[in-house]
């Protein structure tokens, strides 16, 4: 590894190898830290003095503040950490180096709009929906179990939260048969 | 006596037998399920128990907790893909064995091993606990800020890839912490206008969206992945010969799974890899590990149950987690209205026995599931991802959404779990992040206190000796994974 970095003449180099002085991604990682932190620190800033009665011995801001110091400098020290902890810097560049695939990116679309739909379709049809698409969408050919899956399933799930432990399950679309 | 006795009936209630075994068979499957995991699934029940009494709720969660434990080894052994971390070390010679054709054996020897290490480190938590809470009585606020600041210096020496990016993710986690009103003050702290925030951010919601969406989002990426099962007819428990052979494999191991898992932030993964190579080293035929021999089995299977008792040692005594699934036992305490720490052992004694009986009651537990259940658990392996994921999505979903019926935290979930899904892929682990936020209310509150006491000054902390040795310790802890990582460069240099 040390070699490898030895013999590399471009300052940003590809990131499983890392950089002559920093690791290029750990360097974009460390100035998100950074600016998040710096961000918390200026709206620590904004905290209102507390009253009178308690005095200076009490300020809001002292601990975050502290906190944000703290993890700025940690954050700046994350693009040189492949230089004094080569072998696992390299794992993690291996992790890495497989790109996110399609299916994660659609995954994770589908959750967000799973997520701002429940509330319109209610607990209920949110879960049918969530056991009929998933499945489909990763690619399950199945269709008959899909089915009874997003049947099934659901219907276990109301019975035991909602009938058994009577926690609330939002309407939603379904108020229109009440 | 008495608390002990008092402990032990509350656990006697059908209800709350049904729910330890429930917890245990939880445990077990999770524990077996490559991807699952105890911290995933108590995350994942943590709001459901809102209405359980509360001794139950808790013994229930420490009865998965144990099973979780060894619920990982089943899958390590059959099919070289440990169900959960703490098993890692299980398949480096439980799965060569079961190639050699002895998988019940292999399996045998893991529950056997578990179960000792189990009751070896519950009889240290017996004793041990109060000893621990009686010595932290006489703390002041200045001891107890100086002890949550070992605990989360302890982080950078916890299992993960890299020591400052576990330090990292303990910083994130206090500072989400700080977020909601301050108590002390009244001042509130980055709400951004947002109304939902001024109670600050729940930690259900972040733990259910770190530990099962960021692994929803992994997993989606091995969706097709097909794993090759070895299959064991039954369970062939080790003969007194054979056990007798073992013996002070199984009890050197448990010994030091248990005071790793006293330590704060150690967790059980570090004990089974740490019994294993001792074990190894040990051994009169090391050149046999990774074979398939017995020792290689035993060693990393008992001290990883130890260290599940260990932990919950500094967890109940000071109200310092002694790994990420304790840290959400702890959780678990203060969501219930506990509050952890050596008044917890005080105030509620019966609470703590309860625990450690439900502890003892799932070790005997998951003996029952090995016997005679360990074929039909391997069987949990063949749920398609396609469909268990799903439903982990469902759960994940009530469980935010019902914690207190607020559409925010969900959001609050499905964000964490987005965050974490990142953060795991830059080898940033969610664990530190957890004991981050459960132990920041603790380490400002105490911070605060030491300061008013000592009238603004900082450096009058220095005046207590037990400050000055956790101090100590804390620049030990921080300064050892550079240290080794300095001295690894420079022989590499060399």
């Amino acid at each position: 590894m040390a070699l490898k970095i030895k013999n590399n003449k471009s300052k940003f180099a590809p990131e499983f190898t890392g950089a002559n002085l920093f690791h290029k991604k750990d360097l974009q990682i460390s100035l998100v830290l950074i600016a998040v932190g710096s961000f918390f620190f200026y709206e620590a800033t904004k905290f209102p003095a507390p009253g009178m009665i308690l005095g200076d011995t009490i300020n809001a801001d002292v601990f975050p503040k502290i906190l944000v110091v703290l993890l700025i400098f940690l954050s700046s020290i994350i693009p040189f950490e492949f230089k004094f902890a080569a072998a696992k810097i390299k794992k993690i560049d291996e992790d890495r180096s497989n790109k996110i695939q399609t299916i994660t990116w659609i995954t994770l679309a589908m959750l967000i709009i799973i997520v701002f739909c429940s509330s319109f379709l209610g607990t209920i049809l949110t879960m049918v929906t969530t056991c009929l698409v998933f499945p489909i969408v990763w690619g399950e050919k199945r269709y008959l179990a899909v089915a009874i899956y997003s049947l099934l399933f659901p219907l276990a799930v109301y019975l035991l939260f909602n009938k058994v432990l009577s926690l609330y399950f939002q309407p939603g679309l379904l108020k229109i048969f009440q | 006596m008495d608390a002990i006795i008092q402990g032990f009936t509350l656990l006697l209630h059908f209800e709350n037998i049904l729910l330890i075994f429930g917890g245990v068979i939880i445990g077990v499957i999770v524990g077996a399920l490559p991807g699952l995991s105890s911290p995933m699934a108590i995350a994942l029940l943590l709001p459901f128990t809102i209405g359980l009494d509360p001794v139950a709720a808790i013994s229930m969660m420490a009865a998965l907790y144990c099973a979780g434990t060894f619920g990982g080894s089943i899958t390590a052994i059959l099919i070289n893909a440990p169900g959960a971390p703490p098993a890692v070390a299980t398949a480096f010679d439980g799965y060569p064995m079961a190639k050699k054709g002895q998988p019940g054996r292999a399996l045998g020897l893991a529950t056997i091993a578990s179960v000792i290490g189990g009751i070896f480190s519950l009889i240290i938590f017996i004793f041990a606990t109060p000893l621990l809470a009686s010595v932290a009585l006489s703390f002041g606020p200045v001891e107890y800020f100086g002890l949550s600041l070992f605990a989360l210096s302890m982080l950078a020496s916890m299992s993960g890839k890299s020591s400052i990016r576990n330090l990292i993710a303990g910083c994130v986690g206090v500072l989400i912490a700080t977020m909601g009103v301050h108590l002390a003050t009244g001042v509130e702290r980055f709400d951004f206008g947002i109304e939902e925030l001024t109670e600050g951010i729940h930690f259900v919601p972040v733990l259910i969206g770190l530990f099962a969406m960021s692994e929803l989002l992994t997993q989606s990426q091995t969706l097709n992945a097909v794993i090759q099962r070895m299959s064991a007819k039954s369970l062939k428990l080790p003969s007194w010969k054979e056990l007798n052979q073992l013996k002070w494999c199984i009890l050197r191991s448990s010994g030091l799974g248990t005071f790793i898992g006293v330590l704060p932030a150690e967790g059980s993964t570090v004990a089974a890899m740490m019994g294993y190579n001792e074990a190894k080293r040990w051994s009169a035929k090391p050149e046999l590990f990774g074979t398939g021999c017995a020792e290689g089995i035993v060693a990393p299977e008992s001290a990883n149950n130890a260290a599940a008792g260990g932990a919950m040692v500094p967890t109940l005594a000071l109200g310092i987690p002694g790994s990420g699934t304790t840290a959400l036992i702890l959780a678990a305490l203060v969501m219930h209205g506990f509050k952890p720490g050596p008044y917890l052992i005080t105030e509620t004694p019966h609470l703590v026995y309860a625990i450690f009986g439900a502890m003892l009651i799932a070790n005997f537990g998951f003996l029952g599931i090995g016997l005679v259940g360990a074929k039909v658990f391997s069987y949990v392996t063949f749920i398609p991802k396609k469909f268990l994921w799903p439903s982990v999505f469902v759960f994940s979903l009530i469980g935010s959404y019902s914690f207190s019926s607020s559409m925010f935290d969900v959001w609050v979930m499905l964000l964490s779990g987005i965050i974490g899904f990142f953060m795991m892929r830059n080898g940033f682990s969610p664990a530190p992040l957890v004991m981050g936020l459960i132990l920041g209310p603790m380490v400002e509150e105490t911070f605060t206190q030491g300061m008013v006491i000592h009238d603004s000054s900082f450096f009058q902390f220095f005046e207590s000796g037990v400050f000055l040795i956790f101090m100590g310790l804390t620049v030990m802890s921080l300064s050892s994974p550079f240290w080794s990582n300095i001295r690894k460069a420079f022989k590499s240099k060399k």
